[in-house]
């Protein structure tokens, strides 16, 4: 109990510190996302501890990801009339981007002959964690495999998301936030909520669908290979 | 911030986790596909918008669970050390279809509303 206590209040001042070094130099390199678990994964061989042993305490701050979704209804709430008159293009762009997902990603993989196991793991990339590895299990991938690709495709949309907005030039809100909801769930929709309130609401409602999406279309998909 | 502030927050917080838990539970008991924390979204914005509960209720706590959301993912990212093996051998290849497809999920996603809604405009005006 007290070292699982030890390991969360590690993790939250590795956190805190990488945070405030980003306020310093926000550069991408130096995001908290990506230099706190460095600093964790060096501690933990340098230290030798077990990931599991430092699960103890870690996993209950994954599970605050759990009540940080719920709360997506509070931007989703307060921006309700925005996505009521744009609920046409966030349904075509989240539909379009969703199976242009499930077949590049089926395509990339076979061209580089990976497994089909990991080729379902890395088509069920860019959905919401949970419903990943629910459909994992129905399309035989490996469900914590599953869940290690979601986390890579989050924390890489949420870096890459913004330059990709910037390249194509894309000044409108609602663009924004189907864009970042779609391709990088909780993470992507956490980096829209920073653009603006309107994106974030957007982004909310682009995972929703783009987590229903891969329920419906991704296990029927999967037969056909 | 007043402690007067924060144990409210702290009060909202613990209500949506119990949100959160409800749903998950109730979503595993009825063999659901669908997370619970998605059910909890729904059920929130649903009672938010019958005016069931109000804003206030759970705005503070629900800012605070958004703000510090990254800290949430860092334990499960520091959990790929488990899969060194996977990563040693198929770790190129792996971030390279992330890589390429989430590229070509933001062009389609981003893409597609801008072009739908010029259609719109022109059709209007």
């Amino acid at each position: 109990m007290i070292t699982a206590i030890a390991y969360l209040l590690l993790t939250v001042l590795i956190y805190w510190g990488s945070k405030r070094l980003y306020q310093i130099k926000p550069i991408v390199l130096l995001s908290p996302l990506l230099v706190t678990p460095l600093i964790l994964i060096f501690i933990l061989v340098k230290a030798d501890i077990s990931y599991d042993a430092y699960n103890t305490g870690g996993k209950w701050l994954t599970n605050m990801v759990g009540p940080a979704t719920v709360a997506l209804a509070v931007p989703l709430y307060k921006n309700f009339n925005v996505l009521k008159q744009h609920a046409v293009k966030v349904i075509v762009g989240t539909l379009g981007g969703s199976v242009m997902g499930f077949l590049a990603s089926l395509g990339i993989a076979h061209l580089l002959h990976l497994n089909s196991s990991l080729m379902s793991s890395l088509m069920l990339r860019s959905t919401t964690t949970a419903i990943a590895i629910v459909v994992s299990n129905q399309i035989g991938a490996i469900s914590s495999i599953t869940a290690v690709i979601v986390l890579i495709t989050g924390l890489l949309g949420m870096t890459i998301g913004p330059l990709v907005i910037r390249t194509l030039r894309i000044r409108n809100d609602i663009a924004k936030g189907v864009l970042l909801g779609t391709s990088a769930h909780n993470a992507g929709t956490r980096k829209a909520l920073d653009l603006s309130d309107v994106s974030g609401a957007i982004a909310t409602i682009s995972m929703i669908l783009s987590a229903f999406l891969t329920l419906g279309i991704a296990p029927w998909l999967m037969t056909y290979l | 911030m007043s402690i007067k502030k924060f144990s409210i927050a702290v009060l909202q917080i613990g209500f949506l986790y119990a949100v959160y838990f409800i749903m998950d539970q109730a979503a595993q008991a009825l063999h659901l596909p669908i997370p619970g924390s998605i059910l909890g979204l729904v059920l929130i914005f649903i009672l938010l918008q019958t005016g069931v509960i109000k804003l206030t209720w759970i705005e503070r706590g629900s800012n605070w669970l958004l703000a510090e959301m990254l800290l949430f993912f860092i334990p499960a990212a520091a959990g790929i050390i488990k899969f060194k093996d996977l990563m040693m051998t198929n770790g190129w290849s792996i971030l390279v279809v992330i890589l390429v497809s989430t590229l070509i999920v933001m062009m389609t996603a981003g893409m597609l509303p801008l072009l739908f809604g010029r259609q719109k405009e022109r059709n209007e005006g």
